[in-house]
């Protein structure tokens, strides 16, 4: 089972919405119910299982907010 | 090393910047003090150590931001109008506590035309002719041997205080040709310099170090004021610790000249030749115009000794003096309006200044 | 057969780099701000190329001069324009070093043309690095050396007049006239594949400082949403259909020699 985790710092975020704009699979939302400390705009990761981790969101981030992980089970020896 | 040189003072101050380890120098053309950017091009080369010609007087004050951000010794030279075009950074040295030496080999002014020798960048000097609030030592040679050995002063004190420090020096005493020892003046060990910006590698704790000229917009300081109180702490540390000047038959002096560079040992002259007359005169000549020696002067005054300012411009140094006798009447001036000839090429002479000593018996 | 067991990994894919440094209060930047990206694209080359310990960061007055406080290397702030100087006395004393600087096109191209000069004239070899965003941010959106015909500022309130002021001044091609510069180039962060390639123009432009060969130069065309009066996604769209076509990305120069 391999899951995309995307976690955007709240505090670090400012709103920008390039996250938004460049995922290639519309993963991150800015639904308009989430505001930061400072009063800005938060996105939500909201699509999970559509997020294929190109690390697009954090690339363009310009508070390198956003972290990328890759979670997946690999087989060692017992 | 210690050796005998017959050199000028231009030369001499190129020596004494060598002999207290500078690594450093960056200079434009500019007369009168081409000799000093001409003897580092040839030699520092050779020593290994840095020369660069810069591309005017603004690259090489901020080349030496550059190099005194590193912690290295490091100096640049100029004339007056160049002078002029460094005083921005030379206030950003200040803010940013960066250790460093400037020459000003005064020439005529304002303006651009009188290339030779004069003594009007006093004010620009003492004063800070950049903005805020901001003091440098300033060390004023009369001859080859001070040229060499206050260059030498002038990186102790640099890097004593943190504080850029300003050698004026004027066209005559830095193209004139006199006997120098040239040795390295024992000031003791260089400071530690851990602020310094050198990569992280060359940190003893790997952390980054920044050298910025806006302490309070950065951090350095936790606010403006608190900038403020250091850099009053420091000048006040300067000026109890830094006055320097020469007593010259000043004891039973009725008559006393204040002045400083060439005009000094033309003021010396003048004493002479009124001592010999019967006339009881002396002379304070500044070593450092800032600080400046206000108390010296005020006791003398409180005594009841009359003062003679001798200065090649229209009255600068005059105004220190002002400040420091209680009743102005007791002030004279024998200025650049006195000089022997026109042209620029005039010059204060002995003779202009005894006559004045006698005026003021 | 020997028996296998499935353990759960967790792979970090990417995320911010190590050299920079994640400012928790006093983050000045505009909500889309090209700048702290540029440090971004910055701290990967310089952890890539293993220098970040050589390296020594020159940032002039203006939006710039916060990305000293982003970037944990050694810093020097200076007076405005002046950073190539800084730069060229501090790679002197120190050769091993790898010196840039950051100002942005009004730092440059106005106020340090003399130095840029200089330091094109006796080809230092450092790096420079020019954000062009087409305003002078810091101060409330001036026109700037690069600023378009017809654009709005707040000096030119009727859109830039050429008859009166001039054109933009194409920094990347001009320097890559010089003899002595080994590379420039100019690139773009405003979509995945110009930061990618902008990278790459970072990457070559310090390697030829690292390979002693001459000056270098990379201009990074940057967006100012404040200033420009536009979001952040409309800022992007400025720059690929005003910005990008008067200032084409692309290398100009890269040699490796210079005789």
């Amino acid at each position: 089972m391999v899951t995309s985790e995307v976690i955007i710092d709240e505090e670090q975020c400012q709103g920008c919405g390039y996250c938004v704009k460049f995922c290639p699979r519309g993963c991150i939302l800015i639904t308009g119910d989430k505001f930061s400390p400072q009063g800005y705009l938060l996105p939500s990761f909201v699509k999970p299982d559509e997020c294929n981790t190109c690390g697009f969101c954090a690339m363009l981030c310009p508070r390198a907010a956003i972290e990328v992980y890759l979670n997946f089970g690999s087989e060692v020896p017992a | 090393m210690s050796e005998r040189m017959f050199i000028e003072g231009n030369v001499a101050i190129a020596w004494g910047a060598t002999m207290a380890g500078c690594q450093a120098f960056f200079g434009y053309p500019i007369t009168p003090q081409n000799e000093i950017t001409e003897w580092f091009a040839r030699e520092f080369p050779r020593m290994g150590r840095v020369f660069v010609q810069t591309q005017s007087e603004l690259g090489s004050i901020n080349m030496l931001y550059g190099a005194a951000a590193t912690g290295v010794r490091a100096m640049t030279s100029s004339s007056s109008p160049g002078w002029s075009l460094m005083q921005e950074t030379v206030s950003d040295l200040m803010n940013a506590e960066l250790p460093c030496v400037i020459v000003d080999v005064q020439r005529g002014g304002p303006g651009g035309g009188p290339i030779r020798h004069a003594q009007q960048d006093y004010f620009q000097c003492t004063r800070g002719g950049g903005h805020g609030d901001y003091r440098n030592i300033v060390l004023t040679p009369a001859s080859s041997q001070e040229c060499c050995d206050l260059t030498q002063l002038a990186f102790h004190l640099a890097d004593k205080y943190r504080n850029p420090v300003l050698v004026m020096s004027d066209a005559i005493v830095g193209r004139l040709r006199e006997t120098v020892e040239v040795a390295a003046i024992d000031f003791g060990p260089v400071p530690a310099k851990d602020w310094a910006v050198a990569g992280k590698a060359r940190h003893g704790d790997g952390k980054r170090r920044v050298v910025d000229h806006c302490g309070d917009l950065f951090a350095r300081y936790p606010s403006y004021q608190a900038l403020l109180q250091s850099l009053d702490k420091r000048i006040k540390r300067m000026q109890e610790a830094e006055v320097r000047y020469e007593d010259y038959q000043t004891e039973d002096a009725k008559t006393i000249l204040v002045a400083y560079g060439y005009t000094a040992r033309v003021s010396k002259e003048a004493v002479n030749t009124a001592r010999a007359e019967g006339i009881k005169a002396g002379l304070i000549r500044l070593i450092t115009a800032w600080p400046f020696p206000y108390e010296v002067i005020g006791q003398k005054a409180r005594q009841g000794s009359k003062f003679l300012v001798v200065e090649d411009s229209l009255g600068q140094l005059l105004e220190d003096v002002r400040v420091a006798v209680p009743s102005s009447a007791d002030v004279g001036l024998v200025s650049i309006l006195d000089r022997h000839m026109p042209s620029d090429g005039g010059m204060i002479l002995p003779d202009k200044v005894l006559a004045k000593i006698k005026e003021m018996q | 057969m020997s028996e296998k067991t499935e353990v759960a990994t967790r792979e970090r894919v990417t995320g911010r780099p190590r050299l920079l440094i994640k400012q928790k209060a006093g983050f000045v930047y505009c909500p889309g701000c090209h700048h702290p990206l540029v440090a971004r694209a910055v701290a990967e080359v310089l952890e890539e190329l293993k220098v970040d310990d050589k390296a020594i960061g020159v940032f002039d007055i203006g939006c710039n001069s916060f990305l000293v406080g982003l970037l944990d290397i050694d810093g020097v702030l200076t007076p405005h324009g002046r950073p190539p100087d800084m730069a060229t006395a501090v790679k002197h004393i120190y050769p091993d070093n790898v010196v840039f600087t950051i100002q942005g096109d009004g730092g440059l191209l106005s106020i340090g043309a003399d130095p840029l000069m200089g330091a094109l004239s006796r080809a230092e070899k450092i790096t420079l690095i020019m954000l062009n965003n087409a305003v002078y941010g810091t101060t409330g959106g001036q026109m700037a050396p690069t600023s378009l015909a017809g654009q709005i500022t707040t000096t030119t309130p009727e859109g830039r007049d050429v008859s009166k002021t001039g054109f933009p001044i194409h920094a990347a091609e001009m320097i890559a006239t010089f003899k002595g510069t080994a590379y420039s180039a100019r690139g773009a962060v405003n979509n995945p594949y110009n930061y990618e390639r902008t990278r790459e123009y970072l990457k070559a432009a310090f390697q030829k400082q690292m390979s002693n060969v001459g000056l270098s130069f990379v201009e990074v065309i940057c967006d100012c949403p404040s200033n420009w009066h536009l979001s952040p996604a409309d800022s992007l769209k400025w720059i690929e259909e005003k910005m990008i076509p008067e200032f084409p990305l692309g290398e100009f120069k890269n040699v490796d020699k210079i005789e």
